[in-house]
Parts: structure tokens; C-alpha cells; sequence
């Protein structure tokens, strides 16, 4: 499981990177949808981290991914490689609702993680008696999938995905230490679509990640 | 709230004090009012004056000026009630679902219920002597399902020799929004009734049909779906009844109504647009024999025998896949025999009844779609009414429903009546009410395939079929809440009611009532397991804990001659008490523009969804001698919560909202001497429209009727 899970992903990291080589020459600062990393003091932001973004629709109705995980390093800020999936360079891994941490079935790493209903501003420490959950791909996951249970709310009625207000995702890292993350949004550009808007852009505007986070270099379990 | 409600009550009554002395002269029509009989209150005939419940009475003449085709168009003008979408139209009383809401013609209960809500869009208003709607729990009564209240269509009965028969039809051009072709964007309608009565010596036979063609628009640009959809509805009502003597009679009724309802569906999948092609067919019998005997003037009983049997059936071709067929259908059928004795002694009045009940249903989406399911009820009620003097009234009753296949109900009410004076009566009431499980939530045994492969399992088979597939292996997991799997037992609510009737002028009368409901062991469907395939599996589950609560208040004003003026409104709170402790505990948030999260105030959250906070109405008619009237009646209703957006599992005030309305419907007719009645009315005269949250408001309509009385008065 763990091999063909680095497989497919070193497969995929191919891809995007020539893909994301070509995004980068022309330059649009003022574009909302693009993706941006942001540091303002101890606090990072990070906008429209693709998500196994969709990329066309079956004539069934089925969507199609780019099939591959996108991995995230809070230590430096940075979209890693895919072609560092089996490496510890990476915390968290995205893909459509799904969101996985270094360790066990997912990496080399020594990640870990639980969500703490809590707003992330209320969030001084990692609190000494906590349980870093770890997934069990694909049946279970430390940050819990399904709607109401881990980060987000699912609205099947209007097909749109809201992340959960209050809820905080405490990080272990894959080298250890601790952050705190909080999911902002799940949509290109960084705001929920009306329930109105169109399938096509329900669609296709969908597995965009806007979050920020804190992240304890020190090791310490306070932020 | 409660200052709002005690605040409202003073004034009214200081008011009510000092208009007393300014006028001698009692009102007669406002007496008249308090002398007409309702029955539903306490199941034997009282004045509505000496009933302790609150109760409304719509009467015919309201229903025919109204130009009503069905009982939803005068249920929505009606004070306190909330006409819901989805899955039909239901009502929603005193904040409690449409689940909760006991809908009764001539005392006996219609069936069919779609999701919890039965569609009063399916029963014409032809041959209705009045509606009386009771609210508050009257399970102490009426059972099962009364728990937010009763309404109950009391069919005329008059021996008479008649026969009329009436016409109408009605268009409209709602606003599409894009360019609709040619012929397309016309909202048709068509009705057509004829009622018919004679006797001969002892018999007396009564005829009512009605046909109602409703056409439909075109909804979206580029589909084929059409809205609201053609519906084709038939009604026919055969009532007999036989005087054996003057304390002797029979009477019975034998009511079908057929629907037809053409679908053109257009469902969207990520984008990509399905259409589906084909019919919903609702068919609804009923049959009722009621034989009741005076033995002297103390002793009156009544033996009733009722047979009801719905059957829905909804079949769809698909466009793209000509070869598949979508099936889904039900039937329910219900059987009832009771007697209800009433005796009356010299202060006091006791009402005992007992009675029994099959109630059946089989389903293609229960697991075996072939098999009846079926629950027997044996029930008895007893109601002691008490009245020491004119002043006051009080009313105790009881009644208990052993059930075959869940726990037993016990259903509790106490109510009273004081006179203050001859211009003022308040009443006060407790009583407990209880919705059994439907056969859906004890019996489903459904999986979506189209919508990712979840299932749901009725209680009772949950969870054998769970631990069926945990040995295949085919569970990965199972949540907290599969635990509590064990068997429904009923909801239950207790309700409070607390109001008055105020005659503060000689052309001014006031009605208010204050209420709250607690309603326990809500049944919610909730995940239970997860397959090893990630497809979820859900059950229902008693669970949730809610309370409504609010107040009402009607005005009737008679400012000059043949003119009147009606005016009711609304206010409600709701509150799931599970997420209002966590709102108060700082343990829910909200999200602010920049995506932030941020603790969510009380003063935020919202409740329950889809219900407004308040409601009013307002309604102007003239009537002179002539026989000739005009009416504008406005209907408000504030913003509702639809869906949770915000980013929390609770519902506020930064979520999505239905926008608030105001619908002006104006109608005037005239009765000719040769017996011939013109009206035509305008309904929803700005054309208000909300595809999104109002589906079934098709927009401006106009419509012009004609009846004819073939035997009339020269």
C-alpha cells in the first residue's frame, strides 16, 4: 500500500512539475486564484494550494482529477516536489477533501495530528495529555474525512464544501514539532461559492486550499 | 420573550378596560363568533367561546372569497402557519415541522406522507363547510402526529336539494429571466367543480367533483424541465346519509383523489445535465361510516369505521439511458374502528372512546418491497370536562396507544377556561403530544447509487444488516452513534398554551396566545458505519432535544359599515437545546469575511432552519347588501435559514437565507339574483418570485370564475 501510494505519487510529481515550470513565466501578481504563500510574523498563509483540482467531466457526469496529492512543508513554507513524496521534506499531503500526514501509510515521517475544536487564535499550546492520531489509508485518517466529523461541512443538497469555523488541526511534523493549522477555505480564490453559482464552476472552482498556520521551530509545544 | 408576551397582554388588557365603559352595546357579530360550534377542540360540539385550546376557524365564505383552489392557498393566509417546500407542500405549525401536523377530514386522518409531509396541495376545497385548526398537542385526542396541532376540513353535510357547478381559469407570466420561446412562459390554469344534493324521505345523497389542471412553464433555459410541473388533479366525494329516527343516523362518505403529475426532470451531475422523462400518479381512497345514536338527552355514542388507502407511484425513462427505468412506489392503507360515547351529566361532560388500528405500508425502497409492514394500535381516550359555573371551564383528558411494534404512548392535557368578564376569556393549556415512527424510519432499506452509494437502514434492520456485512467484512468502521441503534420509540412534545380573547371595543376584537413546545427524542438520521469502500451507512436514531417557542396575535376591526379589517401575526424562537448549550459554552464559531474563525454569539444563531421569525397578515374586505365583495389580503413572511454555509454544523445568521416576502392577493365577486356568481381575483399582484427557495409560487396569476346555482331563490 505504502509503495504503490510513492508510486503513483513520484508518477504524478513528473507531471506537475513541468506543469508548474510553465506557470511561473508570466507573472500575474493581481490574480486572487493564484497560489501564494504569506508570512506575517509567526502566522503563515498559504492561498490556493491545488488539491487534486479537476481537471474534465465524463460524459456520466464523473469528475476527473489530476490524481495526485499536493505536499506541503510548514517547516519552510514550501510546495514540495512530488518527487519528494517518500521523504520527510513534506507535513501535509491534499488531496480533494483529503488531507494526510507524514507517517505510517502516507510517509517516512514522524507525523501526526488531531483536530481540536478550538479557535485558532485560542490556541497557546499543544496541551501535554494530547493524542496524535495517525492515518490508516484509505480507511481511516488523522484528520477525520465526512461531513460534520473533521475540518469541514458537507452540503450535499448545493454540492459545496465549507471548512468547519473553530475547529484547528494541531500538527506534528514529520521531524517532530508542532503547528497549528486552520482551514480557511476550499475554493479558488479563496471564497465559497454562492449556492447558485454553476455546476461548472461548483466543478471546477472546488480543491483549492486557503490556510494558515503556526509553526513551533523550536520543538516546544507552545506557539 | 416572555416581557414581549406579558407586555402585550397588559396593554391589550388595559385597552380592553378602558374602551368598556365608552360602549353598552355588545357586538353581535363578535358574539356570533364566540357561539359558533367547533368540534375539533374536544371532539364533541362546544361553542368556540367555552373552548380552553386555541382555535381557528376558516369559514366558507372565507374560503370561496379567497378564490381558493386547494387548501394550501387559504392555509397560507392563515395566522401562525408556515407552508413549507419540498416533497409537497406542508404545514408547519407553532415552529414544529410538517411532520408534526395532523391533517383530518371530517375527523378522520389522511395518509400518504412523503417524507413526513403530506401535500395539502392534494385536497380541493368543494363542498367544505369550514376548516377548524387546533393548536398545541392534541395527542390526548387524536393520537399519533398530533403533536404541533390538528387541522381538521369539515366537509357540509346540509340536507338540501342542490346543484351547482362552477369554471376557472387562470394565467400568469411569472418573470423567467431569460427569453423564453413564444407560448412557453405562460403559467395556465383550469378548474372545474360541480356539486350536487338531494333527498328522499330518510336519505340524503351528496355529490362534489372537482378537476384542476395546472400547466406548467418553462424553468430553466436549455432543458426540457418544466415548472412547476402540469398536474392534472381529481377529486370526487359521494356522501349518503339515512335518519333512521331522529336519534338515529348514518352517514358516508366516500372521497378519492387522483393526481397526475407529469415529470420532466433536468438533473445536473458535476455539470453535466440528465434528463429523465415520466409521471407521479397519487391515488387516494377514502371511506368513512360513522352511526350514531342518541340513547336520551345524557347519553350520545357514535360508532365509526374508516378505511384509507394511498397509493404514490412515481416512474422516470431516461433520456440518455432509453433502456433504464426508474420505479419507486408506495402504499399505505389504514384501517380504523372506534366508538366515542359522550355523557353529560348536570357540570359535567365525559367523553370515553376506545378504538383500534391497523396501519400498513409496503415500499420499493423497504427490503422487501413485496411484504406489507405493518403496525396494529388499540388505543382509548377519556376527556372530563368540568364546568362549576358560566365562568369557567375545565377540561381533563387522557388517552393511551399501545403499539405492536414500538413503545406505548401516553398522552396527557389539562385545560382551562376563566371568563373575566363578559368582554374578556382566558385560557390556559398543558397537554403532551407524540409523532410515532413511520414505517420509512423503522423499514428503509434504500442505497443511492447515482449519489456515491450511501445507504439507509431503518432501525429495526440496521443493525442485523450491519453485523451481516461486518462478517463479510465489508465495515471498516463503525461511529459512536451505532451504539445507540436500538428501537424508536415516539417523539414527544409537552406544550403550553396561555392566551385570551378580548372584545375591547364594540367593532374591535383582539385573540392572543402565547406558546412554548419541548419536544424530546427527536429522530434524526445519523451515520452509524462506514463501508470499507468509504460509503457511509445511516440509520435514524431518537436523539435530538428542541423547544419553540413565540406568540400570536389576531385583530378584527370593523371600522364602517361593510368594511373589515384582519390582521394577524407571529413571532418564534426555536433552538436545537444540543447546539444552544454548546453556543453558550463558547464551543461553536463562525467564520468572519477575511475566513477567520471567531467564537459564535447567542445572539447569532438562529435555531431551527427553515422557519421565519415572524409571520403576519393582513386582510381588507368590503361586503355590502348587495352581495357584492372585494378583498386584498398581504401575506409577510421574514427571511428563513436554508442551508448552513457559514462554516459550522449550526445554523446563524451568516448562513444562507430564503429573502423575506410580501404576497398581495386581491380578489372581488359578485352573487346575481338569478343564481349566478362572478368572481376575479389577482394573486400575487407584484410578482414576487424565488425559484430557488419558493418553487411552488408560479408568480402573478389571474383569474376570473363563474358559478352557477341551477336551483335558487327568485
Amino acid at each position: 500500500m505504502k509503495a504503490r501510494f510513492i508510486l503513483s505519487t513520484a508518477i504524478a510529481a513528473v507531471m506537475i512539475l513541468s506543469a508548474c515550470k510553465k506557470d511561473k513565466t508570466p507573472a500575474q501578481p493581481a490574480d486572487p486564484g493564484a497560489f501564494k504563500v504569506e508570512v506575517s510574523g509567526k502566522i503563515v498563509t498559504v492561498k490556493n494550494l491545488p488539491a487534486d483540482t479537476i481537471v474534465t467531466v465524463t460524459a456520466q457526469g464523473q469528475p476527473i482529477g489530476t490524481g495526485h496529492y499536493s505536499f506541503f512543508s510548514l517547516e519552510t513554507n514550501q510546495w514540495i516536489a512530488n518527487s519528494d513524496s517518500a521523504t520527510t521534506k513534506w507535513d501535509l499531503a491534499f488531496a480533494g477533501s483529503t488531507i494526510r500526514v507524514n507517517n505510517t501509510t502516507g510517509g517516512p515521517g514522524m507525523g501526526g495530528a488531531f483536530v481540536q475544536i478550538a479557535n485558532f487564535a485560542d490556541i497557546t499550546s499543544v496541551s501535554p495529555d494530547s493524542a496524535f492520531a495517525v492515518d490508516n489509508h484509505p480507511v481511516s485518517y488523522a484528520i477525520p474525512k465526512g461531513s460534520g466529523k473533521g475540518w469541514y461541512n458537507y452540503d450535499g443538497v448545493n454540492v459545496l464544501l465549507t471548512p468547519l469555523a473553530g475547529r484547528t488541526l494541531i500538527i506534528r511534523t514529520a521531524s517532530g514539532k508542532y503547528a497549528k493549522v486552520e482551514i480557511l477555505n476550499f475554493y479558488k480564490g479563496g471564497v465559497t461559492l454562492a449556492t447558485t453559482a454553476s455546476d461548472a464552476d461548483k466543478t471546477y472552482l472546488q480543491r483549492y486550499f486557503t490556510f494558515r498556520y503556526t509553526f513551533q521551530s523550536n520543538g516546544s509545544k507552545t506557539f | 420573550m416572555q416581557k414581549i408576551i406579558t407586555g402585550t397582554v397588559l396593554f391589550i388588557y388595559c385597552f380592553a378596560a378602558s374602551a368598556q365603559d365608552s360602549t353598552k352595546v355588545i357586538d353581535s357579530t363578535f358574539y356570533k363568533a364566540l357561539n359558533e360550534v367547533v368540534v375539533t377542540a374536544t371532539r364533541t360540539e362546544r361553542k368556540l367561546g367555552n373552548v380552553a385550546v386555541p382555535v381557528t376557524i376558516i369559514s366558507q365564505k372565507q374560503i370561496q372569497q379567497a378564490g381558493t383552489l386547494r387548501l394550501r392557498d387559504i392555509l397560507q393566509e392563515t395566522t401562525g402557519l408556515f407552508i413549507t417546500s419540498g416533497f409537497g407542500a406542508g404545514v408547519q405549525m407553532q415552529g414544529l415541522s410538517a411532520d408534526y401536523t395532523m391533517i383530518l377530514i371530517d375527523g378522520e386522518p389522511l395518509v400518504g406522507r412523503t417524507a413526513g409531509v403530506l401535500d395539502i396541495n392534494r385536497i380541493a376545497v368543494g363542498n367544505i363547510k369550514k376548516i377548524e385548526i387546533v393548536k398545541g398537542p392534541s395527542s390526548s385526542l387524536y393520537g399519533s402526529e398530533a403533536m404541533a396541532g390538528v387541522i381538521n376540513i369539515i366537509t357540509d353535510h346540509t340536507r338540501k336539494k342542490q346543484l351547482s357547478a362552477g369554471l376557472r381559469y387562470g394565467f400568469g407570466n411569472p418573470d423567467l429571466g431569460w427569453a423564453a420561446p413564444v407560448g412557453s412562459n405562460t403559467f395556465k390554469q383550469s378548474d372545474f367543480n360541480i356539486t350536487a344534493g338531494t333527498y328522499f324521505k330518510k336519505l340524503s345523497v351528496k355529490y362534489m367533483g372537482n378537476a384542476l389542471y395546472n400547466d406548467a412553464i418553462t424553468y430553466r433555459p436549455n432543458s426540457q424541465a418544466r415548472f412547476p410541473q402540469p398536474v392534472w388533479r381529481f377529486t370526487n366525494q359521494l356522501q349518503l346519509a339515512y335518519n333512521f329516527s331522529s336519534d338515529t343516523k348514518l352517514d358516508m362518505t366516500v372521497r378519492n383523489g387522483y393526481d397526475y403529475i407529469k415529470k420532466e426532470l433536468a438533473v445536473a451531475n458535476n455539470g453535466v445535465i440528465s434528463n429523465s422523462y415520466g409521471r407521479e400518479i397519487n391515488n387516494d381512497w377514502n371511506i368513512n361510516t360513522s352511526l350514531s345514536h342518541r340513547f336520551n338527552s345524557k347519553v350520545n355514542s357514535t360508532l365509526r369505521l374508516y378505511s384509507t388507502i394511498f397509493d404514490g407511484s412515481e416512474k422516470l425513462s431516461f433520456k440518455e439511458k432509453p433502456d433504464s427505468i426508474y420505479y419507486d412506489g408506495f402504499r399505505q392503507r389504514f384501517y380504523r374502528a372506534e366508538n366515542q360515547t359522550d355523557i353529560s351529566f348536570k357540570k359535567m361532560n365525559l367523553t370515553v372512546g376506545a378504538g383500534y388500528i391497523i396501519d400498513e405500508a409496503r415500499s420499493t425502497r423497504y427490503d422487501n418491497s413485496s411484504n406489507y409492514k405493518q403496525n396494529r394500535i388499540a388505543y382509548g381516550f377519556l376527556q372530563h370536562e368540568w364546568v362549576p359555573n358560566e365562568k369557567i371551564s375545565v377540561i381533563a383528558g387522557l388517552r393511551y396507544d399501545d403499539n405492536r411494534l414500538f413503545a406505548a404512548a401516553f398522552s396527557p392535557k389539562l385545560a382551562v377556561r376563566y371568563s373575566v368578564s363578559k368582554r374578556i376569556n382566558v385560557n390556559a393549556s398543558i397537554g403532551r403530544g407524540f409523532k410515532a415512527p413511520d414505517f420509512r424510519q423503522l423499514y428503509l432499506n434504500f442505497t443511492n447509487i447515482s449519489a456515491g452509494g450511501y445507504s439507509v437502514f431503518g432501525s429495526i434492520d440496521a443493525v442485523k444488516v450491519i453485523t451481516a456485512l461486518q462478517q463479510r467484512g465489508e465495515i471498516a468502521e463503525l461511529t459512536s452513534d451505532f451504539s445507540k441503534l436500538s428501537t424508536l420509540t415516539p417523539e414527544y412534545s409537552t406544550g403550553i398554551n396561555a392566551g385570551a380573547t378580548i372584545l375591547a371595543a364594540k367593532n374591535l376584537s383582539f385573540k392572543i396566545n402565547a406558546f412554548r413546545n419541548d419536544i424530546d427524542g427527536l429522530i434524526e438520521v445519523r451515520q452509524v458505519a462506514t463501508r470499507t469502500n468509504g460509503t457511509q451507512i445511516y440509520s435514524y436514531i431518537n436523539v435530538k432535544k428542541a423547544y419553540t417557542q413565540g406568540g400570536e396575535i389576531e385583530a378584527n376591526w370593523s371600522p364602517i359599515k361593510f368594511i373589515t379589517v384582519k390582521g394577524g401575526y407571529q413571532i418564534l424562537f426555536t433552538a436545537d437545546k444540543e447546539e444552544l448549550k454548546r453556543i453558550k459554552g463558547g464551543k461553536e464559531s463562525v467564520r468572519d469575511a477575511s475566513n477567520i474563525s471567531r467564537t459564535l454569539l447567542r445572539s447569532e444563531y438562529v435555531g431551527l432552519p427553515n422557519r421565519s421569525k415572524h409571520m403576519a397578515n393582513l386582510k381588507l374586505t368590503y361586503e355590502n347588501e348587495q352581495q357584492f365583495f372585494a378583498t386584498a389580503r398581504a401575506i409577510y413572511r421574514s427571511k428563513w435559514a436554508v442551508s448552513n454555509t457559514s462554516g459550522n454544523t449550526v445554523y446563524d445568521v451568516k448562513d444562507e437565507f430564503g429573502s423575506a416576502f410580501v404576497l398581495i392577493n386581491v380578489s372581488a365577486g359578485k352573487e346575481l339574483k338569478n343564481g349566478i356568481r362572478l368572481q376575479a381575483g389577482m394573486d400575487n399582484i407584484f410578482n414576487y418570485q424565488d425559484a430557488g427557495y419558493l418553487p411552488n409560487l408560479p408568480g402573478r396569476i389571474m383569474y376570473a370564475s363563474i358559478q352557477y346555482n341551477f336551483i335558487h331563490k327568485q
